[in-house]
């Protein structure tokens, strides 16, 4: 049998390329799993409040950064909409926060730092901080005029873990490295 | 509007693209506050990149068209292309190759292991300078707690407070084994109530051992935490603990902060060691690419630009070689091409203006060629123009009328040719010869030339034409035929001398014979016999010639008078019947043949004088035939076009060779009897009615009289001959 030459074999190599890259930066990945295991909320003290917990599972590469010092940024988005009629939906919450995982190499300590509020604690493993970081409580998000009672709301909360303080560009242009790693929205309706 | 924009909008877009490859080169070194624009520069940076590789795409396809077409000037503007690129791409590759290698190596120095043992040491220094402190804590803790060990709750709190006071500690806890708070003192309100202890703190008192740590504060700093048993000999379950928290002094914790900054920078530095050397060679490669294509895009602009003024020659060159002389070019520069294309425009200039003027001439010239022509046309007499050896240049109509020479399809031809040809313009051609043999240049003559239809006279002028550089230009020859003219003085003359016969003879002649008759009458019967038949002779002999005379001079006025004509309308060929007739009842020996055109029948003239020019005619031929066997005589009518022509033919001797010219002069006649005033008469009838008449020989013998006439006369010519005779 006869083989079929390519007729244009750099096109040939170039589509091979492009197929090939998503397949890098998945290989970066390990298979441990970032997800969002559940979430609730809860009006307390007049205010609602978010319970988060996540399988906080880092990947090759953020771990790699991790252990050299890199501090890791969890980042919560938090969204709380309600559903309109041949609208859009109308989001009544949208917040962002963001917490910082760090080695202190002189206390050898792990610490999670939460910048909005200044609170910070350390641990002795990275476990430990891991865990710690999994566990989001009571954080505030909404009061009760925002998701006010008899109303339907969609709430959507999705998590993602970046290696922080990286240069954009760097992170523009190696864009096949996993530099960051995201959870799917975590979607429930709540009814104040 | 757009052309003036673009140059400012191209400037502009040069502007964005350098400072955003400038923002580039900052951005690539991890800058943060640029990092958001990073997308943008990125953008900015690929679109010049795009516009480049569009406008270099669109330079090379126009140059590998032109090459491929050969168009001129792409071979010089491709090797300045190639000259161009190659002194701009090899230094932009060289300069990248040691950039890449300075950098790697510059990023790699970074990371010498030296730098890395010597910030563990720094941290390994820090730690022991904190341990050192952390055991000293840990010790004075423990004493604490010896002496807080016998101490009532009551006199608990106070002690601790007292404690905390000379140990320099910021809080002191006494806890349950649990770890629920039970005294506190702390040396200031700032955090509130204490905060239970961390499980490992209390793992590690559970299991007998003190407890000392050193942990981060937030907003910089580090406590030491230290924690011990109050009371050892007491069981675990009942024990209480107490945790102390120590200050690290500023100093100390600024320098150790230091160090944990530099030691975590080092590893992010280590961490993105590979990235950033990857990021920097990827930048300098987006820089090298940037540079290398507008060098690429910058040596074909410049190769067209100096190619552009040479092309512009050469296309100009053509054009000029293919007769465009207004052909301009503009001025590029003022350089030496602009100096060339000066030059090149003042040469198509000079020579436009060369071409106008020699077109002027040229229309000039044609003008009068054409004026020439129109003259030579328009002359009645015959003009020759010929080549230095004797070919026909130019001849005008009347010269080919003249000569019966059809000059428009001779032209080139040699003289000599021609002449073999035709019989006239061989006797002229004759002549010539003559004169040329002679050497003469210039000559006058007046030639006779003959033919079967009869003879014509020319007077001929001949002179020599001056050529471009002295050699001879050929010959013009011009001629006149005055052989009409001379017919027409001739017979004038003879017109006035038969007048003046008719007058001065006619007079005498009655008087004679009355005489002659009186004489007789009076005498004869007087006289002998003799003498009487004598007188009777002499005197009869008078009267017949004095008759005879009568008969002459009335042939003399007939000739001489000229009558008013009466044109109407008859049929000639009823006229030819009746005549012939009339002859043949005369003579019935002679046949008379007709051949009668009915299309020719209808004749607008003067009939008695048609009448009279057919009995001369036929008297003509009968008085030829006399004698002859089977005299016949043919008289044949035709039509041609608005003319009716009339042939004459017998076969009898024909015209005497040496009187065929001069027929129709008068008393011209090789008959005993005749007065020579037949065919004189013939040609003025048929003159007076604007006809023709030609007399030849006829091959198989005999004459051949040929008579044109008007169907529908034109002007007669009557009042001419009146004229002339006057």
């Amino acid at each position: 049998m006869q083989l079929r030459r390519w007729r244009h074999p750099w096109l040939v190599c170039v589509a091979a390329l492009l197929s090939a890259a998503p397949g890098l930066g998945a290989s970066a990945d390990d298979a441990n799993r970032f997800e969002i295991r559940n979430a609730y909320v809860e009006l307390k003290d007049g205010s609602w409040q978010l319970d988060v917990r996540l399988d906080l599972g880092l990947s090759r590469a953020a771990r790699q950064a991790f252990d050299e010092g890199v501090p890791l940024t969890l980042q919560l988005e938090v969204e709380a909409s309600t559903a309109r009629r041949f609208l859009p939906d109308d989001t009544v919450v949208s917040m962002t926060r963001e917490w910082q995982l760090a080695h202190d190499a002189i206390a050898n300590r792990y610490v999670v730092n939460y910048p909005v509020t200044g609170e910070q604690g350390s641990h002795t493993s990275q476990e430990e901080a891991l865990a710690a970081l999994a566990r989001i409580s009571g954080l505030q998000f909404a009061d009760t005029t925002q998701l006010a009672e008899g109303g339907r709301f969609e709430m959507r909360v999705r998590a993602s873990v970046e290696i922080g303080e990286l240069p954009a560009a760097i992170k523009m242009l190696l864009f096949w490295k996993s530099w960051s790693r995201s959870t799917d929205w975590y979607v429930w309706s709540v009814r104040p | 509007m757009m052309r003036r924009w673009l140059p400012v909008a191209i400037g502009a877009g040069i502007v964005v693209w350098v400072a955003a490859l400038a923002l580039l080169a900052v951005t690539a070194e991890g800058s943060q506050r640029l990092g958001q624009l990073q997308p943008w520069i990125l953008l900015v940076n690929i679109a010049g990149v795009v516009v480049l590789l569009a406008l270099i795409g669109g330079r090379l396809t126009e140059f590998v068209r032109d090459w491929r077409r050969r168009v001129p000037g792409s071979r010089l503007r491709g090797r300045t292309m190639l000259m161009f690129g190659g002194l701009s791409i090899a230094p932009l590759l060289l300069v990248f190759t040691f950039s890449v290698l300075f950098l790697t190596r510059g990023i790699d120095s970074w990371f010498h292991a030296e730098v890395r043992e010597g910030l563990s040491d720094a941290l390994g220094l820090s730690r022991a300078a904190l341990d050192l402190r952390m055991r000293e804590y840990l010790e004075r803790t423990e004493r604490i707690a010896d002496d807080l060990a016998d101490k009532s709750d009551g006199a608990l709190f106070s002690a601790l407070d007292e404690h905390m006071r000379l140990a320099g500690a910021d809080e002191m806890i006494v806890a349950s084994s649990g770890g629920q708070p039970e005294a506190y003192s702390s040396a200031g309100m700032l955090h509130g109530m204490p905060v239970a202890p961390a499980g490992e703190l209390l793992l590690q008192i559970r299991q007998g051992q003190p407890y000392v740590g050193l942990e981060p504060v937030p907003g910089g700093g580090y406590l030491i935490r230290a924690a011990s048993r109050i009371g050892v000999e007491q069981s675990l379950q009942g024990a209480r603990l107490l945790i102390a928290t120590y200050p690290v002094p500023q100093r100390l914790a600024d320098l150790a902060a230091t160090v944990q900054e530099a030691y975590q920078q080092y590893g992010r530095l280590s961490f993105l060691r590979e990235p950033l050397k990857l990021s920097f060679v990827l930048t300098l490669s987006l820089v090298l690419l940037m540079a290398l294509l507008s060098a690429l895009y910058g040596a074909l602009y410049f190769s067209e630009r100096l190619a552009r003024p040479v092309q512009d020659l050469i296309a100009g060159t053509r054009a000029v070689a293919k007769g465009d002389f207004d052909t301009r070019l503009s001025m590029p520069s003022h350089d030496e091409i602009g100096f060339l294309v000066t030059s090149f425009n003042d040469m198509t200039r000079k020579l436009s203006r060369a071409r106008e003027e020699a077109e002027q001439s040229r229309a000039a010239v044609e003008g009068e060629r054409a004026a020439l022509a129109v003259i030579l046309a328009h002359l009645t007499s015959g003009v020759i123009s010929l080549e230095p050896d004797l070919r026909l240049r130019v001849a005008n109509h009347a010269a080919g009328s003249i000569l019966g020479v059809d000059f428009d399809q001779a032209v080139g031809e040699s003289l000599t040719e021609l002449a073999a040809r035709h019989p006239l313009l061989g006797q002229l051609y004759a002549t010539m010869q003559r004169h040329i043999s002679a050497g003469e240049s210039e000559w006058r003559e007046q030639i006779t030339l003959r033919n079967d239809a009869g003879r014509r006279e020319l007077v001929c002028a001949c002179t020599a034409l001056p050529g471009d550089t002295g050699a001879p230009g050929g010959l013009v020859l011009v001629f006149d035929e005055v052989t009409q003219l001379l017919q027409a003085q001739r017979q004038a003359a003879w017109g006035e001398v038969a007048r003046r016969l008719a007058h001065e003879i006619r007079n005498p002649l009655t008087p004679i014979q009355l005489s002659a008759e009186r004489m007789r009458r009076k005498l004869f019967r007087g006289l002998a016999p003799a003498e009487a038949e004598l007188l009777d002779r002499s005197t009869h002999t008078i009267v017949q010639q004095v008759e005879t005379m009568k008969q002459m001079v009335a042939a003399f006025s007939e000739y001489a008078r000229a009558p008013e004509l009466q044109l109407i309308e008859f049929d000639i060929n009823v006229l030819i019947r009746q005549v012939s007739d009339l002859y043949h009842a005369q003579d019935p020996r002679v046949a008379f043949g007709l051949s009668l055109d009915p299309r020719a029948a209808t004749l607008e003239a003067d009939q008695g004088r048609i009448r009279q020019l057919l009995n001369n005619l036929l008297t003509n031929s009968l008085e030829a035939l006399d004698g002859r066997e089977n005299p016949v005589i043919m008289i044949e009518t035709k039509r041609s076009g608005d003319q009716i022509v009339l042939t004459v033919i017998d076969n009898g001797p024909g015209f005497q060779e040496t009187l065929i010219g001069q027929a129709f002069d008068p008393y011209v006649t090789s008959k005993p009897k005749g007065t020579g005033l037949g065919l004189s008469i013939v040609r003025r009838i048929v003159e007076e009615h604007g006809g023709q008449i030609e007399l030849e020989n006829a091959p198989q013998g005999g004459a051949r009289i040929c008579i044109t006439l008007p169907a529908v006369p034109r002007e007669p010519r009557r009042a001419e001959v009146r004229r002339e005779s006057a």
